[in-house]
């Protein structure tokens, strides 16, 4: 359980930290910049594209 | 039941019918700024008699139906069914949704809120994990498939914090999200 208003301690954990040096920094700068909104409305737009995708493939099968 | 999930929908569906929830997982991460796609909403919701019904009221227009089971089976969505239950997978007319009455490592509603933020989407203000927090609830998840997502979290935080320190050093506005 968390304690109650403090934030978590995240001490490094070596399986974590062996898998952080295939994450993109420069992508994940990007998103820093936008707003939690333009992040969300992002997904929300990659997720439906998916939906059209799928869409295709099943329409052509 | 949908092709994709409407987060939007959801979330306005929520905050609409006054209830108590918080954003959590995948979608949490992408608010925070991840870059990794998430396929439905989680939030751990409020266990109070009168938020249950407000989340049946909620999501009672979208025919919630226990998502990867058969059709046809009696399930019925109501308060008593909530009431009865904890954690639900959903799947619904506006995508899948998971209601999670408790967290791993994070505990029930009145648990996490002291470790949420305010966050605008969609028009509309709701209640989302800090980013350590969600660092450390999905650590406590234990996943493995999750390795590749704390990762990036992690790494998102380390990135906030350089931007932060930058911006001190320089005198200029804040983050538009705090961690």
């Amino acid at each position: 359980m968390l304690p109650r208003d403090k934030e978590p301690d995240l001490p490094p954990d070596p399986v974590i930290e062996a898998y952080k040096k295939d994450i993109d920094r420069t992508l994940l700068r990007e998103t820093l910049k936008q707003t939690p909104a333009q992040r969300l409305a992002k997904l929300q737009d990659f997720m439906r594209s998916v939906a059209g995708l799928r869409g295709a493939g099943r329409r052509r099968a | 039941m949908s092709d994709f999930t409407d987060f939007a929908r959801f979330v306005l569906a929520l905050t609409e019918a006054d209830v108590d929830f918080i954003i959590v997982d995948g979608v949490a991460g992408s608010l925070h700024g991840a870059a990794r796609a998430t396929y439905d909403l989680d939030i751990v919701y409020a266990r109070a008699a009168t938020n249950l019904a407000r989340l049946v009221a909620a999501l009672d227009g979208l025919q919630p139906y226990l998502r990867g089971a058969p059709k046809g089976l009696p399930f019925r969505w109501d308060v008593e069914t909530l009431a009865r239950g904890l954690n639900f997978t959903l799947t619904t007319s506006a995508g899948d949704i998971d209601l999670l009455g408790e967290i791993a490592g994070g505990g029930r509603y009145e648990d996490l809120i002291a470790h949420t933020i305010e966050v605008q989407a969609f028009g509309v203000t709701c209640r989302c994990v800090t980013l350590r927090t969600l660092i450390a609830l999905k650590r406590a998840a234990g996943r493995p498939r999750d390795f590749d997502a704390i990762a990036e979290l992690e790494v998102l935080l380390e990135e906030q914090e350089r931007m932060e320190l930058e911006q001190a050093r320089n005198g200029t506005v804040s983050r538009p999200f705090p961690t």
